[in-house]
């Protein structure tokens, strides 16, 4: 039986050729639904690892009760100073690790589109820095305190114009050198520009209040006691989150979103290709309708003829869905781009495609194939024998 | 028979096919009517925008504040009309999640700079004005959360906190306004900035952005020059723009999505045309004796020409048009659905530029089977059979 349906199928795919062009639209339709599908998962997938990547558990990012994001809390100098009290803080040289942070919101320029879009200035101190695992400057170097110096991240500059290495950027009446470019291993933080943070206050006017406080650990547990400190304190109204989940939940919504819209397009797409793939076989089931009843006529079972008439379509779909992956990856794996994260300015990622969503692409692939092959391989398995028989 | 009716039988020869081929023209023309509604939607804040309104924004970036002071400063200048500013106050009721857009303004002239966009009747209007805990909120914000005219109401700030640490701010529902474009949502709340200004803990005296009219459209671009040249040495420089650019950069921000909507538009066009070129050309082939018989009974070749090409445009046209009226039905059924998030819409370039594909579509892969039937010899034509 096996060896009927191997040399059933033999023939089939060896008849493709006299259908080139049909079989080549078929692969070719699939090959674009695919690439589509994959695009919009190597999106979502991308921002997602970007995020996901950002941030770590024995850090502590503290932020008034209620506000969710850097942007809209704010920490007096008070608040600051019960937090330097605080339990579960690691210390060193009997100092707390702590780093007030500000995080305002400026103008850049995308070079894609050469629109206006907002780009995070964060005022913060060298603990800070310390606090971001390996930190490395590039080109340039860090800048002074005092002196209106900015740091730019890797992926702001890459992606951004206005914020070029020993450029001078004007915020208000003040100019800022660009002084050196720094990296943190792809994670968010390479999105923004970096100052020390009493510039920042002064030139924004933010006195001695901070938007955020991050304190680094004694180790990940003890943010639960971190936690009930603030909460016991009645000074304190503070939320306290660790770094990594801070992020973690910054990526669900965009990722998801972009997911939400991905695979109904897909799917849709899918639909339009599926009705292009039944076209085909059936074309061909009909081609090739004398010739299966012959075979059928010496002997090989309508099973034969099913399988036969299936992997037709099947070689078909898998032929357009390793065009489709092919396509994806030289375009789209490794784009990078930007959009609108949760701290309401810019985080720059790039397409990552990978196994996972490959698999999910050969799926899509491969169901097309298989519906687009079952019926008319229900057909060519009924079709009746004397056919074989008839003059046309 | 008529040649509309040859045609037709034709096209549905093959009953599978004709439905196949169909459903994949539906497919792509749903999936445009759709795509290009949602981008329109994303464009309606700027489109809808009053063409005699500008916006001054921190020119570092909006999220920065003004001086409140440059509200009466930009009132003075030539040209301006009436000016206006408004704070975002990153309101919610409750919980977090039940956001609202709020903003605190000045109610008086508030209500002179957007009189026509806000429809609502003059004694609630004189009653917001007059109640310093008074708020304006949408007929859709007030329908979500079960509010109604004098209902006091605690709104938290995701930013503004009170000089006791409280983030709530009570307030009482004195208007409740209408938009006056049914295209537009009524929601939003506004209240005023001096109860706002007077309690927060920080950032007193600033605002956010300021609004104004101009006396003449045509001065839009002199003004905001203007204004600009006045603050661009001052610590607080101003980016003076058109509502509608500004609006537009909100968008702007979430990246280039015209590029990934035309993108997947142009793949789901790309692929049809594959598929119904292809299945075309196969029914024409498959008819070549047939059309020979045609010539031979005395049918012209510049009939059986346009019979070809006409049977393309029949199968284009009728994809085409069931999957765009779905489209707009699918638009239609969403837009009255009390809440839903974008502002959606069918407008009339939407029809047209299907019309316009449908023609494409019906060309592209009519011709060329047109063409081989219209060239068709005879000798050839009984020759394949």
């Amino acid at each position: 039986m096996m060896k009927q349906i191997l040399s059933v199928s033999w023939i089939s795919l060896r008849s493709l050729p006299q259908r080139l062009w049909l079989s080549l639209a078929t692969i070719l339709t699939i090959a674009v639904v695919v690439a589509v599908l994959l695009a919009f998962l190597a999106m979502s997938n991308g921002f997602r690892k970007t995020l996901e990547g950002t941030g770590s558990d024995d850090v502590a990012l503290i932020l008034r009760g209620g506000a969710s994001t850097e942007l809209n809390s704010v920490l007096s100098r008070e608040d600051q100073a019960v937090l330097e009290t605080a339990a579960g803080i690691a210390k060193n040289n009997g100092e707390p690790m702590i780093s007030g942070e500000l995080y305002v919101v400026v103008n850049g320029t995308k070079k894609t589109s050469g629109t206006k879009v907002n780009l995070p200035l964060r005022g913060l101190s060298e603990q800070g820095i310390a606090m971001r695992g390996p930190v490395t400057i590039s080109q340039g170097r860090l800048f002074v305190p005092g002196r209106n110096e900015l740091v730019v991240g890797r992926a702001l500059l890459g992606e951004f114009d206005g914020f070029d290495l020993n450029s001078t950027v004007r915020f208000g009446a003040t100019d800022w050198d660009i002084v050196g470019v720094f990296e943190t291993g792809g994670t968010v933080f390479e999105s923004e520009l970096w100052s020390d943070l009493a510039g920042v206050q002064n030139q924004f006017n933010r006195g001695s209040s901070v938007q955020s406080v991050r304190a680094k650990l004694t180790s990940p547990d003890a943010i639960e006691d971190l936690k009930d400190f603030a909460e016991n304190d009645p000074r304190l109204g503070v939320d306290v989150i660790s770094e990594k989940d801070y992020f973690k939940e910054q990526s669900q919504s965009t990722s998801d979103l972009i997911l939400v819209l991905g695979w109904p397009l897909a799917i849709a797409m899918g639909l339009g290709a599926l009705a292009g793939a039944l076209n085909t076989i059936y074309t061909s089931v009909a081609a090739r309708a004398r010739d299966i009843a012959t075979l059928r006529a010496i002997g090989f079972s309508s099973l034969s003829a099913f399988f036969g008439t299936l992997s037709e379509s099947l070689a078909l779909s898998v032929l357009g869905g390793l065009l489709g992956a092919a396509v994806a990856w030289s375009f789209f794996d490794g784009l990078s781009t930007s959009t609108l994260g949760g701290g309401f300015t810019q985080v720059v990622f790039s397409f990552q495609l990978g196994g996972a969503l490959l698999v999910q692409g050969a799926i899509l692939a491969l169901g097309i194939g298989l519906v687009g092959g079952f019926f008319p391989a229900i057909r060519a398995a009924r079709l009746p024998v004397a056919m074989a028989f008839s003059d046309r | 028979m008529t040649h509309g009716t040859l045609i037709w039988k034709n096209l549905t020869r093959y009953r599978l096919r004709f439905f196949l081929t169909t459903f994949a023209i539906f497919i792509a023309f749903f999936l445009f009517g759709i795509l290009q509604s949602f981008d329109k939607a994303l464009d309606a804040g700027a489109e809808l925008a009053a063409d005699d309104r500008l916006v001054v924004s921190n020119r570092i970036n909006f999220t920065q504040p003004l001086p409140i002071a440059y509200v009466d400063r930009i009132r003075s200048m030539d040209g301006v009309l009436h000016a206006t500013h408004q704070s975002w106050i990153g309101s919610y009721y409750q919980e977090p999640r039940n956001f609202i857009f709020g903003f605190a303004v000045d109610p008086e002239s508030f209500m002179t700079v957007y009189q026509d966009d806000i429809v609502l009747p003059a004694e609630q209007i004189a009653a917001f004005i007059k109640n310093r805990r008074g708020v304006l909120v949408g007929a859709d914000t007030a329908g979500t959360y079960g509010w109604a005219l004098g209902d006091l109401v605690p709104i938290s700030s995701n930013i503004w906190q009170q000089a006791d640490g409280s983030k709530v701010w009570d307030v009482v529902i004195e208007g409740i306004f209408q938009s006056s474009r049914d295209e537009l949502p009524a929601n939003g709340l506004y209240m005023h900035y001096d109860y706002l200004n007077e309690a927060r803990t920080f950032g007193k005296d600033f605002t956010g952005t300021v609004a104004l009219t101009t006396t003449d459209p045509t001065l839009n671009d002199q003004v905001a020059q203007a204004i600009d040249f006045r603050f661009q040495n001052s610590a607080y420089a101003t980016e003076t723009r058109t509502e509608a650019a500004f609006n537009r950069s909100f968008v702007d921000q979430l990246g280039n999505i015209g590029l990934i909507i035309s993108s997947v538009v142009g793949a789901a066009l790309f692929t049809i045309l594959i598929i119904v070129g292809n299945t075309m050309a196969l029914s024409i082939r498959e008819r070549t004796s047939e059309i020979g018989v045609m010539k031979a009974l005395g049918f012209r070749a510049s009939t059986v020409f346009s019979m070809v090409l006409g049977e393309a445009f029949g199968l284009a046209f009728f994809g085409g048009l069931i999957g765009t009226i779905t489209a707009w039905g699918l638009v239609e059924i969403a837009r009255n659905i009390p809440g839903f998030p974008f502002v959606l819409g069918f407008p009339t370039s939407v029809w047209l530029q299907a019309f316009g594909l449908m023609v494409v579509l019906g060309v592209l892969t009519g011709l060329f089977p047109a063409w081989n039937a219209y060239r068709l010899k005879l000798s050839t034509a009984f020759a394949r059979v």
